[in-house]
């Protein structure tokens, strides 16, 4: 079941601009204000860290991301992209509605993902657990 | 394909359940109409012994069940069962939260839409809720009833787990939902719902039966308790707790009160003694701790008071424990909570395992049975790493969580593709039900 909301193509530009030219470290994601299109609404430079990225996800406010996660494991430097759905409990529940029904229509559109992680708290997408998820299989 | 900017689609939604029936307009935060989906009826003859009419058979045939009933008069509504009326018999259309006899349907959405809310339901699309398990057939026959007895514009149906995930925000979530008459625990992933990890069990119906047995049996401290509707009393007096009631049957009316009213009304005398005074304990049985919290009074109808103590406890405690013997006496016992959650686990992939978990929706007006939330915590807990469980802090919100999450997806701008439309109907007929609505 999916609500029909529509992707924008700058939603696209962006992630192949992160994916391919490492342009940005994240793209944030948002709902347009009369929830018809997922719109970018924030590029984030490729020097900021893991906390300015948790600064971008609001308290009571649904939002998606990409990030480029960049860990060591086994001697070596890996990148993987995570994709994250972020829906407080807190945030007003047409939104979580929208945000969760819409969500599959923009990570089919983002092809190389390779974690995903549902957040409702900020516990669940601390850099551990994100590590957690990146770092399993190879 | 016309597409609407606004959000002015003013659809309707319909949730029918086992107790009651939903339905309101999309983008409202509570149903406007909310009525029993039981309903009263006299039969045309009485006296030609068709009175067994509330036992035909949940077949398949639905056209030979329409015309094995011939009623003449229908109570439906807020107005229908609970009014007594000389020989009015009480059935139940809908059963383990899947509508088994259609023959009253219409007259049931017809009272909610317009007798009720007073609106023309030709002008609104119409957005319908479904249980998980709900057969192909019946939701086409759902269609078919919307398109062709109501003349709607559009129609969709939703499944109930997948709304209720929705509107808490998950795409992937493990939904708990406690209803009247099931309990059902629904894995959605990437919101869909994964078959073969549904599982559900008509639990609340054996909270029920046990309650009511509870009360009935005599103990040593207390008779066993007459469940008389205030329907049928004439007047009582203030007795002291535990003595014997004093009180006046309307005896004009025993006579002409059928055995399905009386049940009908047992059954509503139980469940008002279980939503007053029942709970389960938060730590898992202990009788001591039982014994510990403090009794509860309630007073029936007829009069008679009394102070529950621990049995109040021993209602909740169904949910999730049920003792060897109960098991061996009952081989058909439905499953209970902690069941439930393992067998939908054991059939889902174990990659997915930590992430229902980590995303648990409870919900369901059953739920909010005091100490629930709490027991359900600590059994998950005891099992599982890291679980999280989202509850509505808002009762209106759990009770009526897949109604809510219906309307906010009815009243969107961008659902209006997706719905089905007449001529879409006209054309392809039943199939694009199962094609649109997965």
């Amino acid at each position: 079941m999916a609500s029909g909301v529509g992707v924008s193509p700058e939603c696209l530009e962006a992630f192949q601009d992160l994916k391919l030219g490492h342009k940005f470290k994240y793209i944030i994601y948002n709902l347009k204000s009369d929830n018809t299109e997922i719109i970018v609404q924030k590029k984030g430079d490729v020097s900021s860290s893991y906390d300015d990225f948790l600064a971008d996800l609001p308290e009571d406010d649904i939002r998606w991301a990409v990030y480029d996660f960049e860990f060591e494991k086994d001697g070596g430097k890996r990148n993987k992209l995570v994709f994250v759905s972020w829906a407080p409990d807190n945030a007003k529940i047409k939104k979580k509605m929208v945000a969760a029904s819409s969500r599959d229509a923009l990570r089919r559109a983002l092809v190389g993902i390779a974690v995903e992680i549902q957040g409702t708290d900020y516990s669940e997408v601390a850099h551990e657990s994100v590590y957690d998820k990146a770092s399993r299989g190879n | 394909m016309v597409t609407y900017g606004g959000d002015e689609v003013s659809a309707l939604v319909l949730d029918i359940g086992t107790s009651t029936t939903r339905a309101g307009y999309a983008g409202d935060d509570t149903p406007k109409a909310i009525i029993p989906t039981c309903y009263g009826y006299k039969s045309a003859t009485p006296s030609d012994g068709d009175v067994q009419m509330e036992d035909t058979p949940a077949t398949e045939g639905e056209s030979a069940t329409e015309k094995s009933k011939p009623k003449v008069s229908m109570y439906i509504g807020n107005n229908g069962p609970s009014i007594w009326r000389e020989d009015m018999e009480i059935a139940e259309p809908v059963s383990g939260s899947i509508i088994e006899d259609f023959a009253p349907i219409p007259s049931i959405i017809s009272h909610a839409f317009r007798d009720i809310m007073r609106c023309d339901i030709t002008e609104h699309p119409v957005l319908v809720t479904e249980a998980a398990w709900n057969t192909p057939a019946n939701r086409e026959r759902m269609a078919e009833i919307m398109f062709e007895e109501f003349q709607v514009p559009a129609f969709y149906i939703a499944n109930t787990g997948v709304l209720n995930a929705f509107a808490a925000g998950k795409g992937s979530a493990l939904v708990i939902d406690i209803g009247a008459s099931t309990a059902s625990v629904t894995p959605v992933v990437d919101g869909f719902v994964l078959r073969k990890g549904l599982a559900h069990s008509a639990l609340p119906k054996l909270v029920h039966a046990h309650a009511q047995h509870l009360l009935t049996t005599q103990t040593a401290t207390r008779p066993g308790i007459q469940l008389l509707p205030h329907q049928l009393i004439a007047n009582k007096q203030a007795v002291d707790p535990g003595t014997p009631p004093r009180f006046t049957l309307r005896e004009e009316r025993v006579a002409g009160t059928t055995e399905s009213y009386r049940k009908y009304y047992e059954a509503k005398e139980v469940d008002e003694w279980i939503q007053s005074v029942a709970g389960v304990l938060e730590q898992g049985w202990n009788d001591q701790l039982a014994n510990q919290r403090g009794a509860r009074h309630y007073e029936f109808p007829t009069g008679y008071n009394y102070y529950f103590g621990s049995e109040r406890y021993s209602v909740g405690e169904l949910f999730y424990t049920h003792s060897p013997s109960l098991v061996n006496s009952n081989p058909n016992l439905p499953k209970s909570i902690p069941t439930l959650i393992s067998t939908s686990l054991a059939a889902c992939d174990p990659d997915l395992r930590q992430v229902l978990m980590g995303n648990v929706v409870l919900t369901g007006g059953g739920s909010l049975f005091p100490g629930f939330l709490e027991r359900l915590s600590t059994e998950l807990s005891r099992h599982f790493t890291h679980v999280k469980i989202h509850a509505p802090g808002n009762p209106t919100e759990r009770r009526y969580g897949g109604w809510l999450g219906g309307s906010i997806l009815a009243s969107l701008g961008t659902f209006h593709q997706l719905w089905i439309s007449r001529e879409e109907w006209l054309e392809h007929g039943k199939a694009i039900v199962g094609q649109r609505c997965k």
